[in-house]
């Protein structure tokens, strides 16, 4: 499901945007349900978020562990797909858009207006197939059909249980990176609220798009869990790509290290808290012929590093993500200055840094109904160029909305969901230099096969 | 002085009737007792048996050397019909009968339940020996009752009893599957097994009006009811046919 | 406001606040108890919502909307006849059997292991589960039987373990090599009539109620109540039953762990 932000949020963000609109979906697999008899509820505190049962099953490499998990098992028609689309209607305004004074007259002079949009629409197919192909061998494949093109979000083989140990599974691929609050299982889907901006937050005049964790990367996987998932830990080596393929390159790889230990209070339930980290060295400029960039030759590498920290705490049918995080980019990334070009850079250039994060919080009173909140902020902390405002790039935004599960069977599922979210860009409005708001409705039937 | 030898002789005499009583097996001692009598037959040319194959076991299969035979339909001369349950369903006013001291014995011989349908009262000892030299288990399939399954080998005494009237618990050996029989437990004493005669009788009833229910473990059940007065005999009889 | 408190009230006070103290602490009443946890049945039920209604159904009778496509068939919880206990055969399980059979799932069927649910989740289920048979209140679980310590395995063991594998009638279910494929294996049926098979011994140590020798042990005196498995407790002494362990031991050439090792609820 791509989140489709087509519009700007503000000078030096047209990065964010393309990305934002790369988001993946997030998921959850029926198949697995009529596989296995169970109901989604089993795995899902309200899908697609996963509650530790399907966290744990997750980790296993799609496994039970109850001696029925290999294909043998299953019938021989039973294939693992799944289908995921969502019909919707939703609302998207812009409070401070540049726009033509006179419609149609480009020499009018451009004027800030409040521009709105809304419709229904289709977030587009979602189609995944995930199982295991043999005992201890799991896969994911998930190509998503757009509004006008395919691709392959993810695409998967694991090794699970290695040497019979829980504590070593190996994947290889693309696949989204370890983290426990996963983007691709977010329950908000419209375009304002749907990113965890912190993922993805590259600030003002940066370059350096290949530092966010919240897209699927190329490369491999260590990861291990205890048997009851309560610790878990991952490294990763990926590409320094963003995850796209055909022409992996700039020849440098970055790590993603994860580790996350949960612990069962009485009376409240289980509580977790992680510590993560994403490092590596981007390309600030690559060869080029004729003035054209080669694509995959990268080079000029300079780091990066996003570290911090997460929490996932119950109050019983109450529950709250919390998420923190430091960004810094090397002073190149950060003016968007080739490497081998310093005098370009601005006087008292610095690499910027920033921090960030989010309160997610979920009432989940029974299985078919859960009502979510969620604030996130990012704030630099200094900027790359002593130049601009010093809270270019910082944003505020808030989402409240709700899902309910009319119908839940271990066939398939369907929710209806209605979302509101808004986000505040400092001082991003393209001509006054005001903040630029924009917010989002969204009413809509999810629907898994 | 008169009162209390009264008293005294009242109380031997009400004690020694309840024991005989228990030993009996009839727990109430009733003035000018009924009872219901009659046979049970079978209508039609008696249904052929089949043969049972017990050369799995040879421990079973030497304690005959002609093949046993099925015993789920057995008719005798004159179509008698045995292993029919006779009892009373409706109609008793006293509901308090203590079940008997002496146990009910349910043998596994010659790789067969003997009898092949047993009557019990809920609570009475049920004694389950094994006389064969092969190891048997005992699995009561019970609706009402407690389900339980124990393996006996030769000699080895086991003592269990049902809680709650059914009729009837089928009883299996899983080792040897082609052994079934049937335990009916009641929460009175008048109830009958009808043996190779067809005949059965129920002793001592208070005199009134009863449902008499005849249960077959093929044929179903058949009703009758009866009034019978003090000291009076009646004849019921059943017929069954397939 | 000030609510004045003269003595009269001070002793009403004094005289119900334990009460209502001691109320409140067992109105939550004590359901279920395994180890230090209580649970509760109103807390299990929302539970069994969400992960066990599709299986075992909304009346716990094993006729959820999955069932007609699982075998073995999901427990009827309404006839209140468990395999994996610790109690003789024909008498209730107590809460830890209960507990522990969630915990672990049970090998080659639908029940998987929930032991990603917290400890107090799981009390909880055991509470609730209890309530859809009467037999519960009824009746009081069987005593625990014992089992002593296990003697080391020897030749002579498993040699004597042979012997009554023979003797005892095993084979005829199970079969002269164990595989499960005895002379009377084809008739057998569960309680419910449907078909099912004895265990073979070749395959590991994945039993459905548990893979140690302690668990085989308590199985023989035990019995799979609702299954053609039968208690051996009259049938042999606490000898030769280990040396029926020892000798089943011998026929699988190798061990095949579960996932998760049961942390004990701490007794």
């Amino acid at each position: 499901m791509r989140i489709g932000v087509f519009k700007r949020i503000g000078p030096g963000s047209l990065a964010l945007i393309l990305l934002l609109a790369c988001i993946p979906a997030a998921h959850g697999v029926p198949a697995f349900a009529r596989k296995y008899g169970l109901p989604c509820s089993a795995c899902h505190e309200a899908w697609p978020m996963l509650n530790n049962f399907g966290q744990t099953f997750k980790d296993n490499g799609y496994q039970l562990g109850n001696g029925r998990d290999a294909p043998i098992y299953q019938e021989p028609a039973y294939w693992p797909i799944m289908f995921r689309t969502i019909p919707q209607w939703h609302r998207e305004n812009n409070n401070r858009q540049a726009v033509d004074a006179i419609p149609g007259n480009a020499s009018s002079g451009l004027v800030e207006k409040s521009v709105t949009t809304s419709g229904f629409d289709l977030g587009g197919l979602d189609v995944i197939t995930a199982g295991t192909l043999y005992q201890n061998i799991s896969f994911l494949i998930q190509p998503f059909i757009g509004n006008s093109s395919i691709n392959l979000s993810q695409a998967w083989a694991r090794i699970d249980n290695l040497a019979g140990s829980h504590w070593l599974n190996v994947k290889m691929g693309r696949f989204e990176l370890d983290e426990p609050i996963s983007q691709e299982r977010s329950l908000i889907i419209n375009s304002t609220g749907g990113a965890y901006y912190s993922y993805f937050f590259t600030p003002s005049g940066d370059r350096n798009v290949f530092a966010g964790i919240g897209f699927p990367q190329l490369g491999v996987e260590l990861q291990g869990h205890s048997a009851n998932d309560y610790t878990r830990y991952s490294v990763a080596v990926v590409n320094n790509s963003n995850g796209t393929g055909g022409s992996p390159g700039n020849q440098d790889y970055d790590v993603y290290a994860n580790f996350n230990q949960a612990f069962e209070t009485p009376w409240f339930g289980k509580q977790q808290v992680g510590l993560y980290g994403f490092f590596g060295e981007s390309p600030t400029y690559s060869q080029t012929q004729n003035g054209n960039p080669i694509s995959g030759t990268g080079t000029g590498n300079r780091s990066f590093y996003r570290i911090g920290t997460y929490g996932h705490w119950y109050v019983n049918k109450t529950d709250f993500y919390t998420f923190f995080m430091h960004g810094y980019d090397n002073v190149f990334l950060g003016n968007g200055v080739p490497s081998n070009q310093p005098f370009s850079l601005p006087a008292g250039a610095a690499g910027p840094t920033w921090n960030g994060g989010f309160i997610e919080g979920h009432y989940n009173p029974n299985p078919r109904l859960i009502l979510i909140g969620k604030y996130e902020l990012d704030r630099m902390s200094r900027q790359a160029n002593p130049g601009i405002r010093s809270n270019s790039g910082n944003l505020d935004t808030w989402t409240a909305g709700y899902r309910w599960y009319p119908i839940m069977s271990p066939r398939a599922g369907l929710a209806w969901t209605q979302e509101y979210s808004r986000i505040i860009n400092s001082g991003a409005a393209p001509l006054s230099g005001q903040d630029e708001i924009h917010n989002s409705y969204l009413m809509g039937f999810d629907f898994d096969f | 002085m008169k009162l209390r030898s009264a008293l005294i002789s009242g109380c031997t005499l009400a004690a020694l009737s309840v024991s005989v009583g228990m030993i009996a097996g009839w727990a109430r001692p009733v003035d000018a007792p009924a009872s219901v009598k009659g046979t049970v037959k079978f209508d039609g040319p008696a249904p052929k048996p089949s043969k049972i194959d017990m050369s799995q076991d040879p421990l079973c299969a030497k304690a005959h050397p002609t093949p046993a035979t099925t015993e789920d339909i057995v008719v005798g001369t004159g179509g008698a019909l045995e292993n029919v349950v006779v009892y009373v369903s409706d109609g008793l006013t006293a509901h308090d009968f203590q079940p008997p001291e002496q146990p009910a014995v349910l043998e596994q011989k010659g790789c067969q339940y003997k009898p092949h349908v047993l009557a019990l009262e809920a609570h009475q000892k049920l004694d389950v020996v094994n006389s064969d030299e092969t190891t048997h288990n005992i699995h009561p399939s019970p609706n009402n009752n407690r389900e339980w399954n124990m393996t006996q080998p030769h000699g080895t005494p086991l003592e269990q009893t049902f809680a709650r009237e059914e009729v009837a618990i089928p009883v299996k050996c899983n080792v040897h599957p082609w052994m079934k029989g049937y335990i009916a437990v009641f929460k009175h004493p008048y109830f009958s097994v009808t043996g190779t005669n067809g005949s059965f009788e129920l002793k001592d009833l208070p005199p009134g009006t009863y449902t008499i229910t005849a249960w077959q473990e093929k044929l179903g059940t058949q009703t009758q009811k009866v009034t019978v007065g003090a000291s009076e005999t009646k004849t019921v009889d059943f017929t069954f046919k397939q | 406001m000030r609510i004045k408190l003269n003595r009269t009230g001070a002793a009403v006070m004094l005289v119900f606040l334990p009460v209502l103290l001691m109320w409140s602490a067992n109105g939550a009443a004590q359901e279920s108890r395994v180890g230090k946890l209580s649970g509760n049945a109103k807390r299990g039920k929302a539970l069994y919502v969400r992960y066990c209604i599709f299986c075992h159904g909304p009346n716990g009778d094993g006729q959820g909307e999955s069932a007609p496509y699982l075998d073995p068939k999901p427990r009827d919880f309404t006839k209140a006849l468990f395999k994996c206990r610790s109690t003789p055969s024909g008498t209730l399980p107590v809460d830890s059997d209960l507990y522990d059979t969630i915990s672990r799932g049970v090998h080659a069927s639908g029940m998987p292991s929930w032991a990603p649910l917290l400890r107090q989740e799981r009390v909880d289920l055991v509470a609730y589960i209890k309530t859809f048979s009467s037999a519960f209140e009824e009746e009081k679980p069987g005593a625990p039987v014992e089992i002593p310590a296990e003697p080391t395995t020897t030749a002579e063991s498993v040699q004597r373990g042979s012997e009554l594998f023979q003797s005892m009638n095993c084979w005829s279910c199970h079969g002269k090599d164990g595989r499960g494929h005895g002379p009377s294996a084809a008739t057998l049926t569960d309680s419910k009539g449907y078909p099912i098979t004895p265990f073979d011994f070749t395959s590991g140590s994945r039993f459905k109620c548990g893979e140690s020798d302690r668990d085989m042990f308590r199985d023989l005196v035990t019995g799979l109540d609702g299954t053609p498995m039968p208690s051996f407790a009259a049938a042999m002494n606490a000898d030769q039953r280990w040396d029926v362990v020892h000798y089943i031991r011998s026929l699988s050439a190798h061990k095949t762990h579960a996932r998760l090792k049961i942390e004990p609820i701490g007794k």
